[in-house]
């Protein structure tokens, strides 16, 4: 991993989708298709796998493929990994659309044009977490920062007494997940922390394995 | 053009976490952030999707702005002036008055909103010469009850001190779903090695994480917790220190658990006798134990008692008075405000139970009901036999409904009121689960023609040519004199941050001192048998309508409906930002019940019971006790508010509260 992203701690995250609200508001995306998604994994509670939520909005991928698939070079690369868009030079040709795996640009009707996340880089210009994870009630989601160091930082880190803001994952981070792929070879910056909890561990690691045969 | 700023205020919802709030207003006064408070420690710099979703709330598109009136004939409203509103509300409640007395006028009030300016509108009813107001609560109070018999008061640790726990046991309770910032110092001190037990019918995101799960049918968790008492006690693991010194009637209870030996247990609750005395043996031998109950095992009628007896296990293993321990209930010690200044109580007042409003509008005498003022409240929905309670309202000669939005409540009204958001008029608001008294400040102007409900009473006051003294002027010098005697001059420190005006420090009992008659935990209470009628010594006794009542035979399923982490009861449901992200409306049903009825995942189903029917989509899952079926209530989207047609008016062994989880259904394909 070299650019910057997003640490879901599948053990902590309860799906409740204040992230994707937080995302609305800093955005102002009121009306608008919302940039990020909380993806509910076996609701069912199903015996054969573990119920987990992946909350997700652009990976700010290493190789961008919206990048290179964009024809007016809406897209630009910061040197931190940040995968901007700029809806000024926007065709709304909506080629990124195809291009992401991920389903991550969302063309807006009325514009014309797309959007998408941009880890909210004027926050992080200003050392503040991005949004989502700024609003993040069980602290489940981390903003990743590219020297690989946990950027835990949020507008309120240091006056909270019981929130270390040295705090590190405290689990062994991984790139994929069962129902997290990269089809396309984009190298996206989302790590995952493995769900905690007897039936989750348990049930996710019998996944893990039926995948690995 | 105002300034861009940022305000500190708190969420005044029905809810454990109470959240300081930070709401940043752009120059045009639209709202552009809202974060948690860090200063509030309990909460943590945090709010929750209902917290943000206020940034859509305040301005949504089917705010009320202003005063509606029903047509003669129909359902349609059409706007009118407060003149208007209020005059033919003044004449109809004077007609009304003239003819039956004041009592004939229900005045209503729910939970929906939090601030001590809500009793207000006592200073125009006193005056009015009375009304019927109602007595309990929907919600808590048996336990309330039990705990205060138990402990002498409900009191518990400060929310930090969760992650010093080295076991917590969850009982009847769902924290990841309906007290977030609680289930972060959970997953917090699980991170730093604590086991996390959940008793729980349902599978959740909390027993999801757990580290041990059980699942008794519900209304048995009193036969659980003299179960687990049992084999603690027989194994020499009580704390017999702490019940020498600490603890009254230990030997009637010790007499009482040689009843519930775990086989017998095992029989009640349905649970495997080796899961039982694993759960014991885990909670005894580990500590600090914390023991968290949720509200969920007492709605149904025996409550009180059940509450009890789970409140006994903390002081059988000691745990009480102790960081990281503790029995958590709820936490009442920001509740210090002193009494509103209000005019004396006239003869004609009267109060029915809350639950059974409904029953009391049909067949209430000497006056009938004839009319209804609802605040705060969506009684129409939330109330057990709702759709009862609906068509009577709208049998009635005057309703008048004070909300936000058109509830299915206000559908019944003839005068629907507009009513402020939180953002709109201070206030002083309490907590129940962590200790802080916080200030909920004005930001912005009600928009329309919106009027704060202090507001109304007073101009009601005013058109009856009432005293209007008893309403603030200055509501900040108003809401000072609520604050506890010598702690006035805090006023101005709580706009800066919430404050714990309560000197019970942080560890609850931590100086063992219990204010009940014996100044000891109390095991057995003479109290609670005066009282309540109820055995002086927690016992288990079947529900009436269970799982093993003869009801049973006919209508098999126990049916709960428990609350989601997307909306307070029916608030925020009518949000588009918050249905995007909202839990599916359906019917939990286990794969075992579902087969023997020939119910495939996903197919719609009716829901039945002697009270009502309704239909709906079907989950099958095997998360959930066979026996066991689960719908979320507060669902009213399209002015369906399906789950309370089911559910009884009943009322709780102690204090008066309801019994929604005492509800046996059965469920068939459509």
């Amino acid at each position: 991993m070299s650019g910057a992203g997003f640490l879901v701690g599948l053990h902590r995250c309860v799906g409740c989708g204040s992230c994707v609200l937080a995302c609305r508001i800093e955005n102002g995306r009121t009306e608008e298709q919302a940039w990020r998604r909380v993806l509910p994994l076996n609701l069912r509670r199903h015996p054969g796998g573990p119920t987990y939520f992946l909350s997700v909005a652009c990976h700010h991928c290493d190789e961008p493929a919206c990048l290179r698939g964009c024809p007016s070079r809406a897209y630009e690369q910061r040197a931190d990994g940040v995968v901007v868009h700029h809806e000024d030079r926007c065709l709304g040709c909506r080629y990124c659309e195809m291009t992401c795996p991920f389903g991550t640009p969302k063309y807006d009707d009325e514009r014309g044009i797309v959007s998408k996340c941009h880890l909210c880089a004027q926050r992080l210009d200003q050392r503040l977490a991005p949004a989502c994870v700024a609003a993040c009630p069980t602290e489940a989601l981390r903003c990743l920062m590219p020297d690989a160091t946990p950027n835990t930082a949020t507008p309120t880190t240091e006056t909270l007494p019981h929130v270390a803001s040295d705090a590190t994952p405290s689990a062994v981070t991984r790139t994929d997940v069962p129902g997290f792929v990269d089809p396309a070879g984009c190298r996206p910056n989302i790590r995952f922390t493995p769900p905690r909890g007897a039936r989750r561990a348990a049930l996710f690691a019998a996944l893990e394995e039926a995948m690995r045969r | 053009m105002a300034a861009p700023r940022t305000i500190r205020t708190v969420c005044p919802r029905n809810c454990y976490c109470t959240c300081g709030m930070l709401v940043t207003l752009d120059g045009h006064d639209r709202i552009v952030r809202i974060e948690g408070d860090p200063a509030n420690p309990a909460t943590g710099g945090h709010v929750c999707l209902k917290g943000l979703s206020y940034a859509r709330r305040v301005g949504y598109h089917d705010r009320l702005l202003t005063p509606m009136r029903r047509r003669q004939a129909g359902r349609d409203f059409d706007p009118i002036s407060w003149d208007d509103a209020l005059g033919e509300i003044a004449e109809r409640l004077t007609r009304i008055r003239a003819t039956h007395g004041p009592s004939s006028v229900l005045y209503y009030e729910g939970s929906g909103s939090h601030g001590a300016l809500g009793g207000l509108s006592m200073a125009f009813w006193r005056q009015f010469g009375g009304c019927t107001t109602t007595y309990g609560d929907l919600c808590w109070p048996a336990g309330l009850e039990a705990t205060r018999l138990t402990y002498g008061a409900n009191l518990h640790n400060h929310p930090r001190l969760t992650r010093d726990s080295r076991f917590i046991l969850i009982w009847g309770h769902n924290p990841a779903e309906t007290n977030i910032h609680q289930w972060r110092l959970i997953l917090d001190a699980q991170e730093r090695g604590a086991i996390v037990a959940v008793v729980d019918p349902r599978s959740t995101d909390t027993t999801d994480a757990a580290d041990i799960h059980v699942q008794p049918y519900p209304g048995t968790d009193a036969a659980l917790a003299l179960g687990l008492a049992r084999i603690i006690m027989d194994a020499g693991l009580h704390d017999t220190a702490f019940l020498g010194e600490h603890a009254a009637g230990v030997e009637q209870y010790r007499a009482r658990l040689a009843d519930y030996p775990v086989e017998r247990v095992a029989d009640i609750t349905g649970l495997d006798p080796a899961a039982i005395r694993g759960l014991a043996l885990a909670y005894a031998r580990t500590r600090p134990a914390l023991l968290i109950a949720g509200f969920g095992l007492q709605r149904h009628h025996r409550a009180g008692q059940t509450i009890r007896a789970v409140a006994l296990l903390p002081a059988v293993t000691g745990n009480v008075g102790v960081a990281g321990g503790g029995w958590q209930y709820a936490n009442l010690a920001s509740h210090c405000l002193r009494p509103l200044p209000l005019p004396p109580e006239p003869a004609g007042m009267r109060a029915i139970p809350v639950s059974q409003v409904a029953r009391h509008l049909d067949t209430l005498a000497d006056p009938p009901i004839r009319a209804a003022w609802i605040e705060r409240g969506n009684p129409g929905s939330q109330n057990p036999a709702a759709p009862r309670l609906r068509a009577a309202l709208s049998s009635l000669d005057l309703v008048v409904v004070v909300d936000q939005f058109m509830t299915p409540t206000a559908a019944c009204a003839n005068v629907v009121l507009p009513a402020k958001t939180l953002f709109e008029e201070e206030d002083l608001v309490t907590a129940y689960w962590h200790p802080y008294l916080q200030w909920r400040a004005k930001i912005l102007e009600p928009p329309g023609h919106v009027k704060p409900e202090t507001e109304i009473w007073r101009l009601m006051c005013e058109r009856f040519r009432y005293d209007t003294t008893w309403f603030p002027a200055d509501r900040i010098a108003y809401l000072r004199q609520l604050l506890p005697a010598g702690r006035e001059s805090a006023l101005e420190a709580l706009m800066d941050r919430p404050l714990d005006l309560s000197e019970h420090g942080d560890v609850a009992f931590a100086d063992r001192r219990f204010p009940t008659p014996s100044g000891r935990v109390q095991f057995a209470s003479e109290e609670a048998a005066q009282r309540w009628g109820v055995g002086a010594v927690p016992e288990y006794a079947h529900l009436d309508e269970g799982h093993a009542s003869a009801l049973a035979d006919r209508l098999p399923l126990q049916l709960l409906s428990c609350k989601t982490r997307d909306r307070i009861h029916s608030q925020f449901g009518n949000l588009d930002w918050v249905r995007e992200v909202e839990r599916p409306h359906v019917i939990d049903i286990s794969q075992q019940d579902a087969s023997a009825r020939g119910i495939i995942d996903g197919a719609r189903v009716a829901v039945w019971n002697d009270r009502g029917r309704i239909e709906l989509a079907a989950r099958v899952t095997p998360g959930i006790r066979p026996g066991v079926v689960h719908i979320l209530e507060g669902w009213c989207h399209e002015g369906d508010p399906d789950v309370n047609a089911l559910t009884a008016e009943g009322v709780t062994d102690m204090n008066h509260g309801a019994t929604f989880y005492e509800c046996l259904v059965e469920v068939e394909p459509v």
